[in-house]
């Protein structure tokens, strides 16, 4: 079963602006998935969508093999949800918030205050517990919604930017928490964010969007594959003899594209042959900020 | 899910109570209506009988009633037929403080979202939150009733030396006319609640519930409607119908994409 499936799903709200056009993807369980792109992508109303928000105009979605816009509820009870807009109420501190929302899940008091105590505990929020929210930080408004999100122990986690507003410390502890969610508990992440660093930190496979439509989705090493000249082959040297396939770059730097590793030894003994100085070879794979911006570019090319 | 339901409403009292702004605007329309408007009445009989307005009530009586000591009847009047028209104003106003926080304020803190998220209906969040609202606005009434009994009372006991029991017509304000007419302005501010942007926007709502309550008020001064406890039945099972209509048509048609959007 998938965690998360999306089938040709599409978004238009009643002002007429297509916000999802013809997504599908899946997200196998214990996967953490990151979906990239910039603000106003789509992102967040894909996860409105996936927990039954908003009602999709064309296609469908399934979370645990239950359509959202049929069973909301039932949804909602396994799946987390962290979003810039679902806040929680100033007026109560982090103890009460909490175990407010564990209350309206269902979770008896005792277990509630209990489960309250743990994630404040491991989102380093214990000092602030009995706080008033109004007195929280942005940082620490973060982390009191993921944990929030995660007092029902749910099995799907939609993540809608988790770190903003987070200092590196704090979102370095968050990535932990969510590194350890999907793989010592097999929860699922769904984890929108526009940064593409944080993302390829974490995730373990992507889906890249723009303007609603998915560019591509895949591994890491699937995203390479998708552009042309992906890989590039960095060599710093001297005397470096005529006629190789070699840009030069810099005064001893020279570079090229490879499709495969088997081509380095190969270009090396031609150059050691060739009577040049290898003083450097280093090989350098496109980031995913790389593979996104060609994809956008390629697909504004088509466009025109 | 009911325990899920009592914790919303917990919330959303604790919520109300905490906030001082409300919490303050909620007490002194009751304070008004159910301690100062009737002393002002009780002293005004007892000290300044003369007082054109008091002669204009005193006329209004039937020749038998003006018999006795005229100054409880007077004040019986007003007790039993001038101040329950009053005392409806307090339902109107504290259901609508209550419901315009507990969905607007909700809407406008960005904390409706994370309850929409919660494993409960819209349906069963919309009943928790108009619950909670009507039950506030019942507990006030009750309370300020109360409050107006014993202070009457107290003030009758000492000036006049003698104690006014309420007449029926308190029956059917206490258990129909004030619960039905909570239950409306709540619904009404639900209903504007979905496109409201402020709580303001939708406290307007319930505003205009406030004019057949003054139209009572100058009714029973005049002398042109006397409620009895007939008139205010058949009042309140108008206002009950009603609420019931409009609370039903509010409930099927909230859906999470309208409240989000």
């Amino acid at each position: 079963m998938n965690a998360v499936a999306l089938e040709n799903l599409s978004k238009t709200y009643a002002g007429g602006k297509q916000a999802v056009k013809h997504i599908s993807l899946t997200l196998k369980p214990g996967e953490v998935f990151g979906f990239l792109g910039p603000n106003g992508a789509g992102k967040t109303t894909t996860v409105k969508l996936l927990n039954g928000m908003l009602t999709p105009s064309e296609g469908n979605c399934r979370v645990l093999d239950m359509d959202p816009a049929q069973e909301p509820e039932k949804v909602h009870a396994l799946s987390g949800v962290l979003t810039e807009h679902a806040q929680m109420y100033d007026g109560l501190t982090g103890m009460q918030n909490l175990t407010f929302y564990a209350a309206v899940f269902g979770i008896p008091a005792g277990e509630g205050k209990e489960r309250a105590r743990e994630l404040l505990r491991r989102l380093e929020l214990t000092e602030a517990t009995d706080q008033k929210l109004s007195a929280y930080s942005t940082g620490m408004r973060q982390r009191l919604s993921l944990a929030r999100a995660l007092i029902h122990r749910p099995r799907v986690l939609f993540l809608d930017e988790p770190t903003s507003g987070l200092d590196p410390e704090s979102a370095q502890n968050v990535n932990r928490l969510i590194r350890e969610l999907a793989q010592k508990e097999g929860v699922t992440i769904f984890l929108c964010t526009h940064q593409l660093r944080y993302a390829q930190e974490i995730c373990t496979r992507y889906g890249l969007i723009e303007e609603g439509c998915l560019l591509a989705e895949g591994t890491l090493e699937e995203l390479r594959g998708r552009i042309p000249a992906g890989t590039r082959l960095l060599i710093r040297a001297a005397r470096m003899p005529e006629g190789l396939p070699l840009q030069h770059t810099g005064e001893t730097q020279y570079e090229t594209a490879i499709s495969q590793d088997e081509e380095i030894p190969v270009l090396v003994r031609r150059i050691v042959a060739g009577g040049g100085d290898i003083y450097q070879v280093s090989v350098k794979k496109p980031s995913l900020e790389d593979i996104y911006f060609t994809l956008t570019a390629k697909r504004k090319e088509a466009a025109k | 899910m009911k325990n899920a339901m009592l914790a919303i409403i917990k919330k959303d009292f604790r919520g109300v109570t905490s906030n001082k702004n409300q919490f303050s605007a909620m007490l002194i329309v009751p304070l008004v209506l159910t301690i100062l408007l009737p002393s002002v009445f009780v002293f005004l009989i007892h000290f300044v009988p003369e007082d054109p307005d008091i002669q204009t009530l005193v006329e209004l009586l039937p020749p038998s009633a003006r018999e006795g000591n005229l100054e409880l009847t007077v004040v019986g009047l007003i007790l039993n037929f001038i101040l329950p028209a009053f005392f409806l104003m307090i339902p109107i106003m504290t259901a609508s403080i209550m419901a315009a926080s507990s969905f607007v304020g909700e809407k406008e803190r960005h904390t409706l979202e994370t309850l929409l998220y919660c494993p409960l209906s819209v349906k069963q969040i919309f009943r928790a939150k108009v619950l909670a609202s009507f039950l506030l606005s019942m507990m006030v009434s009750l309370i300020s009733f109360c409050a107006m009994l014993f202070v009457l009372e107290l003030e009758l006991f000492f000036l006049m030396g003698s104690l006014l029991l309420p007449g029926l017509n308190w029956l059917a304000v206490l258990l129909l006319v004030s619960p039905a007419i909570s239950l409306i302005a709540v619904t009404l501010i639900v209903r504007k609640s979905a496109k409201a942007q402020t709580m303001e926007e939708s406290q307007q709502s319930a505003v205009f519930l406030v004019i057949p309550v003054l139209l009572l008020v100058a009714g029973q001064f005049t002398g042109i409607l006397l409620l009895n406890i007939w008139i205010l039945l058949v009042l309140g099972l108008i206002c009950a119908l009603l609420a019931w209509l409009l609370l039903r048509k509010c409930m099927a048609r909230f859906t999470y994409e309208m409240l989000l959007t």
